[in-house]
């Protein structure tokens, strides 16, 4: 019944190849971390634990600075998406909509922050911060993430405002609608989903920053990176970072199949300047 | 007709946009204000900061000692040359993976290259903590790949954990991603047709690479390098946590400068030599940028 497509008459060498050489590379280290927390007992050179098990999760789980971190991350995040949305949607309706002075220039400015190396200018920003005292401190910490979610909290709903039908706006506008009322029934409905996956991905971002946390948290600020780092560090139970990475990579898997719209096209390789 | 109603319209757009001018300056002003106080000052200061400073009798001048420093301290220089190293050798590892990835994807369709596709854009959802975790799980002593060779029969691999090849590999897998994703941009520009008619004068494959897609992606070759090498070249997550103690790469040198050592100053004289050797990429990579959203 089934007619062999063409595709099958000559192998394709090359894929299989990249197939199974970046499974190796991609796949393999993620699945050891996963087999690493769901294992109790594994000692060298088993190639299988001798004994699986949940107690790291309940011995992780139940320390305090576990949850410290975990709650202090997901208040930041939180914080800084809200922040963001706030300063940056009214900002990228107004550079895809209205025309006012240096609006171009303004634009660009927003890519400055990436010309540079991203940590010689988080040092050239602690700098500034240690004279403000705010080094070692919750808002420290939201500014610094603030800036790295600047960009694209702009740029994505710029392209999306661009994006929604003038021309229905301007029925709305024509029918009787309000300025306010047509941002809320016409324009807000289609730019939606590309918002709430740029919220997604700064929120994760924030989530996950590492280097900005390190620098200007510590020693008072400890996110859930940063807690990481001293468990990669100091830390001589394998398992407590196993299962970390494994409930960290939780928000990280969500946003992947959330912001699917967004990642993968070109559309955001375009967003690098490709 | 359709033509004076559009023109109308504008018209009326523009009208309206003129009567608004001072909103979208409002609207614009916080976001514009945090990228002028945290990007643009921060800059300008460490590089004033690091030559205008008080000397030994209190009075402010020019004064390049803190560079001098530098340049003559041979761990600095040490921790300078692991940095070119380590940028270069991944610069040119990805464009060695990645190009063939991306070439492949681009010339094939079907469930194979949508998995290859999905692979090699994986690890943009894996945090680069995860990521070092798992290297140490793997390549580290005793790791995965020690366990298998020994299943084998074969000897333990010399493991690149706190070696520089640790921070290279980790930064590689790291970059992938949007290497590849740049590069396939990148070649979609290139037209089958053009490929075609060299296939049909007699052109084999490494001639069509070489005279037809090559000059195409050049451009999109190099903002896919610049971009890695801003991102590689003071990275800190990684090399703290794979590299070697000493010599270390400028992300961790930088960052034990300022907390550990508490020098802010020599901390900010890295940062802008840091800036001095990135800037042609910084600049080349923000042209292309506002070049393709501009146009």
């Amino acid at each position: 019944m089934v007619v062999l497509s063409p595709d099958r008459q000559r192998i394709d060498w090359p894929g299989i190849a990249f197939a199974m050489l970046l499974s190796a590379a991609i796949i393999l280290p993620l699945l050891v971390v996963g087999t690493w927390a769901f294992t109790e007992v594994w000692r060298y050179p088993a190639v299988v634990p001798q004994q699986f098990g949940l107690r790291f999760w309940n011995q992780t789980l139940s320390r305090s600075d576990v949850w410290g971190a975990l709650t202090l991350s997901l208040q930041l995040s939180t914080v800084v998406t809200l922040l963001s949305a706030l300063i940056c949607l009214p900002a990228a309706y107004a550079f895809a909509r209205l025309n006012f002075p240096g609006r171009n220039i303004l634009f660009f400015s927003f890519l400055a922050g990436h010309a540079f190396p991203k940590f010689g200018l988080l040092i050239a920003i602690a700098a500034i911060f240690l004279q403000l005292n705010l080094i070692g401190t919750f808002w420290g910490v939201v500014l610094i993430q603030l800036v790295g979610t600047l960009m694209f909290m702009i740029w994505i709903p710029v392209a999306t405002f661009q994006g929604v039908d003038r021309r229905m706006e301007e029925a709305a506008r024509d029918a009787g609608a309000g300025p306010l009322r047509v941002f809320w029934s016409i324009t807000l409905p289609q730019a939606g989903p590309t918002i709430v996956a740029a919220l997604l991905l700064s929120f994760v971002g924030t989530f996950y920053e590492t280097e900005g946390a390190w620098l200007i948290g510590a020693p008072g600020i400890r996110t859930m990176p940063v807690l990481m780092i001293s468990f990669i560090n100091n830390q001589m139970v394998i398992q407590y970072g196993a299962v970390l990475s494994v409930l960290l990579w939780v928000p990280s898997f969500i946003a992947l199949m959330f912001a699917r719209r967004v990642i993968g096209g070109s559309a955001f390789a375009r967003g690098f300047g490709a | 007709m359709t033509d004076l109603t559009q023109a109308a319209a504008s018209r009326l757009l523009t009208d309206t946009n003129h009567n608004r001018r001072p909103w979208g300056l409002l609207l614009v002003a916080v976001p514009v204000f945090l990228v002028g106080w945290l990007v643009i000052w921060p800059t300008i200061s460490a590089i004033a900061r690091t030559v205008w400073r008080l000397d030994a009798e209190g009075n402010y001048g020019f004064n390049l000692s803190s560079y001098v420093f530098f340049f003559s301290d041979q761990y600095s220089l040490n921790n300078l040359a692991i940095t070119l190293w380590t940028t270069g050798m991944c610069a040119l590892l990805l464009l060695v993976i990645c190009l063939p990835i991306a070439l492949y994807l681009r010339f094939s369709s079907g469930r194979l290259p949508a998995y290859v596709q999905g692979l090699a854009i994986f690890p943009l959802f894996v945090p680069s903590i995860i990521l070092a975790y798992a290297f140490i799980r793997v390549l580290g002593p005793n790791g995965m790949v020690d366990i298998l060779f020994n299943a084998v029969g074969l000897p333990k691999i010399r493991t690149p954990y706190l070696t520089p090849w640790g921070p290279v590999i980790g930064l590689v897998w790291d970059n992938i991603p949007l290497t590849v994703l740049i590069l396939l941009a990148g070649l979609g520009n290139v037209a089958n047709q053009s490929i075609e008619a060299a296939r049909d004068v007699g052109a084999n494959r490494l001639q069509v690479f070489w005279h037809i897609i090559l000059p195409r992606i050049s451009n999109s070759v190099l903002v896919a390098l610049s971009f890695s090498i801003l991102g590689i070249f003071s990275a800190f997550t990684l090399p703290y946590l794979l590299g070697p103690a000493s010599p270390e790469m400028m992300g961790p040198f930088m960052q034990r400068t300022f907390r550990e050592v508490n020098d802010p100053l020599n901390a900010i004289t890295q940062a802008v030599i840091a800036f001095g050797f990135c800037i042609v990429f910084g600049l080349f990579y923000v042209r292309s940028v506002a070049r393709n959203r501009g146009g």
